[in-house]
């Protein structure tokens, strides 16, 4: 990834703004920009949905469901029983070259594979929301996987935040088609999936996925929402994600600089009033 | 008798469509806030989103050209992109390089690359829904996100397929029909100067309706240059709109 300068003034200027409340675009500290959603874009997928971030920043998110085999090999019996009754989510995050040049080439290999895996872990497990259970068809047979797939269109900053958003509206608007098991007797079991799509269910759960808030230390402040300029002058930034009930379900720090533990406690306070 | 067939007896394809009917077009230039240039596309079912950098200074020594611009296009397929199950295909897929490089092709002589010597152009395609006709949406995306760009090209190339199904001429095919084994050309054209610079046929055709095809894809082709100037124009008319202070 070709490195991207900012010049000493010109972060000097970000930050004297950002002491003073006052940032380029004339928002505060803790004004989001304007966000647009939509849904149902991709008639080709199960659920998809699309999320604008003022003037720049868009994500598309497709989801699919596809049906799997339930991947019990080489775990304990305990864990195997419980993995036995539950589907799968696969998240995949791909940063497109048409969002910003950095992202030719290889040079999107690595921020693919950091957003691919926040987002997995995120969304696999208890702090998901997802209820795994119901995808799951024939116990230790047949479950839904769930492909998430993220596409990022343009770069303008934060595009973690708007990933979760979209995700979320992405999975509100995904149906999954109603698999119709059969009894054969002797415990032989078949299904067939029904082919009227008004008995198509939403996946449950979908209200409590997660969705993060990202905070960037500037000097001794830190601001939401940040631009591609202040994403630069950024030493350490802070993704958490929360539910709707305010729980969080995940914290991830990133970028080269740190966070003192005092402003820690302060910037997820932050987060709390931000939601 | 096949369901292809049964549909062209009525005259219209699948989609409601009349043999010689293009699939709706809907385009837009500058959709992006990064790049240079850029466009979406929507034929039918099948959506692109086009990008364009440059011209600017080439990155790798080993792509300079000491005369001329160095054309460099990569074309990237959302993984739920297919009507199918979901597929994630890596950059250097075959197929997508075997397009990339047909688009590159098709450019290269239109663009005017000796203005900009040792210097690289970049066009970057992402598909985001497929439905067929993926070499003819890329060229066309391409084309508006150049303008945009306000790279300087000859004239426009607007490309577009046409095939044959049991001696029925068929324009603009949808994924079904180009699955149903028909015989596909797929035609860039130079829409004021008539010149091809791009001519790709899958499966077979019998040479008699070659001619009839041809003309059909040329006749598709003007249709749609009739549309992305349109469009052009419309945009350019707005952007004065705009900086206009009356």
């Amino acid at each position: 990834m070709a490195p991207v300068l900012i010049s000493a003034l010109e972060a000097d200027y970000i930050l004297k703004g950002i002491d003073d409340n006052l940032r380029a675009d004339g928002r505060g500290r803790l004004d989001y920009r304007e966000v647009i959603l939509e849904t149902g874009l991709i008639t080709q997928a199960h659920g998809s949905a699309r999320c604008r971030l003022g003037e720049g920043t868009d994500v598309l998110v497709g989801v699919k469901v596809d049906i799997g085999t339930v991947d019990i090999d080489g775990t304990e019996e305990e864990v195997a029983t419980v993995k036995a009754k539950r589907g799968r989510v696969v998240c995949n995050v791909e940063c497109s070259p048409i969002a910003s040049q950095q992202f030719a080439g290889r040079g999107a290999d690595d921020i693919n594979n950091e957003l691919t895996q926040m987002m997995s872990r995120v969304l696999n497990g208890p702090q998901g929301g997802l209820n795994l259970e119901k995808l799951c068809i024939i116990p230790g047979k047949a479950c839904w996987i769930v492909y998430i797939d993220a596409l990022v269109l343009d770069y303008a900053g934060n595009i973690v935040d708007t990933m979760f958003m979209t995700t979320r509206a992405a999975l509100f608007n995904t149906q999954v088609p109603k698999a119709i098991i059969h009894d054969l007797g002797d415990g032989e079991v078949e299904f067939d999936l029904s082919e009227d799509v008004e008995e198509w269910e939403r996946i449950e759960g979908w209200e409590h996925v997660p969705i993060s808030v990202t905070l960037n230390k500037i000097g001794s402040r830190h601001i939401v929402d940040a631009t591609p300029l202040e994403e630069l002058t950024t030493e350490a930034k802070l993704h958490v994600m929360v539910n709707r009930n305010g729980k969080i379900c995940g914290i991830q720090k990133s970028g080269s600089g740190s966070i003192e533990h005092s402003l820690l406690s302060e910037m997820v306070q932050v987060h709390i009033f931000v939601i | 008798m096949c369901i292809i067939t049964v549909l062209l007896i009525l005259i219209s394809l699948m989609d409601g469509r009349r043999a010689n009917e293009l699939r709706k077009i809907k385009c837009k230039p500058s959709v992006l806030s990064q790049a240079d240039g850029s466009a979406y596309i929507e034929q039918g079912n099948t959506k692109c989103l086009a990008a364009v950098y440059g011209p600017r200074e080439t990155r790798q020594k080993a792509q300079l050209i000491h005369n001329k611009a160095n054309i460099n296009v990569e074309i990237s397929l959302a993984p739920f992109s297919m009507p199918q199950e979901r597929k994630k295909r890596s950059k250097s897929d075959r197929r997508l390089l075997e397009i990339a490089s047909a688009v590159k092709q098709t450019f290269e002589p239109i663009i005017m690359t000796n203005l900009f010597a040792r210097s690289q152009i970049d066009i970057y395609l992402q598909i985001l829904q497929f439905d067929g006709g993926t070499i003819q949406i890329c060229i066309n995306a391409a084309t508006l996100a150049l303008i945009d760009a306000g790279i300087p090209m000859q004239e426009y190339v607007c490309a577009c397929s046409a095939g044959c199904h049991e001696n029925h001429t068929l324009l603009d095919l949808n994924n079904a029909e180009e699955m149903a084994d028909t015989p596909e050309l797929t035609v860039a054209l130079l829409p004021m100067s008539g010149k091809l610079t791009l001519l790709q046929m899958d499966s077979r055709l019998h040479v008699d309706k070659l001619e009839p095809v041809m003309n059909l894809a040329a006749l598709g082709c003007k249709e749609i240059y009739q549309t992305l100037d349109e469009t052009v124009r419309e945009y350019v008319k707005d952007l004065f709109q705009k900086s206009s202070p009356y």
